[in-house]
């Protein structure tokens, strides 16, 4: 009986490919629900240098992938204490 | 349609084991890290480096046992890699769960107080995929010896004098999988002499756990319990509620239609018949029930919540996940001839968590308030309590019992009867006639968990949309009892002399 290692799976992996398909669904990003580029740049420039940012992409408080979330109006950084961000978020 | 049944309050059919109610926390995506740990210097309040919300609210719970570290990952961990100086501990990348950076700020010594401050038995899983014999050996060593030895003075060194107390300790994890993949057979053997080293030292008598089947593997269990019964205290088994066609094509945990929300349900009510099938095998070679049977990771699997890394495997925690942990410790109260423990996968964050964390924010899910009214049960005895006539719940050419029921009495003889009601649409009338039950005085309160919609959760902005509440739709006389199950709900009733 073959058995699946559960975690080796690719499906767990995050990969530049695998973020640029997720940023293409454009079903995801509706201009309403979106912050404008500079803004979106602004906060990926904030992120950058967070020590809470694993290896450029995933932010450790709260799971999130950030080139995907910070394109989300309703979306703020969960830093305590030093939201890097500006809005409030909803979810 | 109304459910009957007859509750025999003077027949009583075991110890509702409280380890059923246990828990897993795994390095594994935010359960450990940032969920629990936050190490001393975080602006979030923290006890020696644990969060103190999270520590509290789980308190409340009355956890009987925690395993760590995994799952996948305790079969690549090292345990030398998490004592000492935290500035000296290895960085390395977590290969399971999408490759992240391990700092081994969490090792044994932050687990093992974890457990203290809980109050709740150490569960150690050990390393035979990637581990030697010695490794393992030692570890026992560091934690239980008394005296003098190499691992005892390293103990010391570490600033921990005393050695601790370890109880459960597993060998292997998923070795038919993550662990090695490997035959039963050859696991089997392995088995046998890893067990060997883990010795009882002075009053530490360590309960010996083989790593059981996945899911149906009937194979596996035939070959473990056939070739290591005698060298083994439990065994274990793991199975997963997946709603979606395909392991790739899992659904979400919120957002879906009752298609789901029957698939869910009527998949947790699979686990009766793995267990009853599993039990077959075990009674085979085991006819006095001596080896225990240990669902050590159990629990709702859905895709990530959108946006989150799929290796951190975040998900939400709806009133259907309360119906799946109100029905599935339901089962396991049924089986508790052999089923000694139950850790639900996994404790913060991960899976189907109880609490989840985001930044300093903290929420606990429709589950965790289910593990709170069921506490009750922990260490009572199971009273006999059997529908005989029950209303169905039907969806398309599928139908599955519509209400769920479990009974108890604790050593001050009060009686909680707790019951769900899997049907989202309807309320659903129970019946019981009280048989042995001195009910002419006693008083009955309860209290019930329920939601507006199928998949109500709670958020981090409205933290008590799905909580309990009081009660009362129930009326007792004359030796009968009459209930209204709210639509999808978990409802515990105490009857108090």
């Amino acid at each position: 009986m073959t058995q699946e290692c559960k975690g080796c799976s690719p499906e767990f992996k995050v990969t530049d490919e695998r973020i640029r398909r997720i940023l293409d669904q454009a079903s995801l990003f509706p201009p309403e629900r979106c912050v404008s580029d500079e803004q979106y740049q602004a906060r990926l420039a904030k992120c950058a240098d967070c020590p809470k940012l694993q290896d450029g992409i995933t932010c450790l408080l709260c799971g999130c992938l950030i080139p995907v979330v910070a394109k989300w109006k309703d979306r703020s950084c969960p830093m305590p204490g030093d939201n890097r961000w500006e809005s409030k978020r909803t979810s | 349609m109304t459910s009957q049944g007859i509750l025999n309050g003077d027949v009583r059919k075991g110890v509702i084991d409280k380890n059923i109610y246990g828990h897993f926390s795994e390095h594994l995506g935010r359960c450990i890290y940032e969920g629990m740990w936050v190490g001393e210097d975080s602006k979030i309040p923290n006890t020696k480096g644990i969060r103190n919300d999270v520590l509290e609210a789980l308190k409340n719970l009355s956890i009987p046992v925690l395993r760590w570290p995994g799952g996948c990952f305790a079969d690549e961990y090292h345990w030398k890699d998490g004592i000492g100086a935290p500035e000296n501990r290895k960085t390395m990348v977590n290969t399971h769960w999408g490759g992240v950076v391990e700092n081994n700020h969490f090792g044994t010594h932050e687990f093992m107080m974890l457990c203290d401050m809980l109050g709740c038995e150490p569960y150690i899983n050990g390393n035979v995929g990637s581990g030697t014999v010695q490794e393992m050996a030692e570890w026992v060593e560091y934690l239980t010896f008394e005296g003098i030895s190499p691992m005892a003075k390293l103990r010391a060194e570490n600033g921990r004098q005393e050695p601790w107390k370890v109880k459960y300790f597993g060998v292997g994890n998923e070795n038919w999988g993550c662990g090695g993949n490997m035959r039963p057979q050859y696991y089997a053997d392995l088995y046998r002499r890893y067990q060997t080293y883990v010795r009882n030292y002075g009053d530490n008598k360590i309960h010996r756990i083989a790593c059981g089947p996945n899911v149906d593997d009937y194979n596996w269990m035939e070959v473990l319990m056939r070739e290591a019964t005698p060298y083994m205290d439990s065994i274990t088994l793991h199975y997963y509620t997946v709603p979606g066609p395909r392991w790739e094509e899992k659904r979400f945990a919120t957002g879906f239609a009752e298609d789901e929300w029957f698939e869910t349900l009527d998949k947790a009510l699979h686990m009766d018949e793995l267990i009853t099938r599993h039990k077959t095998i075990m009674d085979k070679y085991d006819p006095n029930k001596r080896v225990g049977l240990i669902v050590d990771e159990w629990g709702t699997w859905y895709a990530v919540e959108p946006g989150t890394n799929p290796g951190f495997l975040y998900q939400q925690n709806s009133i259907r996940d309360a119906l799946v942990a109100g029905a599935t410790l339901h089962i396991f109260h049924n089986h508790n001839d052999r089923v000694r423990m139950a850790n639900l996968a996994q404790l913060v964050n991960v899976l189907q968590a109880v609490i989840l964390t985001e930044g300093d924010k903290m929420l606990k899910t429709p589950t965790y308030h289910v593990l709170d009214m069921f506490k009750v049960h922990q260490d009572a005895e199971r009273l006999d309590l059997s529908l005989t006539d029950t209303s169905t719940y039907k969806y398309g050419d599928k139908e599955i019992p519509e209400v769920s029921v479990s009974a108890s009495i604790n050593a001050e003889g009060t009686i909680h009867i707790s019951l769900c009601n899997l049907n989202p649409h309807t309320t659903s009338n129970v019946s019981l006639q009280l048989r042995g039950v001195a009910a002419d005085n006693a008083k009955m309160t309860g209290t019930t968990l329920t939601a507006d919609s199928m998949d109500a959760h709670n958020t981090f902005d409205q933290n008590d949309r799905v909580a309990p509440k009081p009660f009362t739709a129930f009326k007792l006389e004359a030796g009968s009892l009459s209930i209204e199950l709210p639509a999808m709900s978990v409802t515990m009733l105490e009857l108090k002399a």
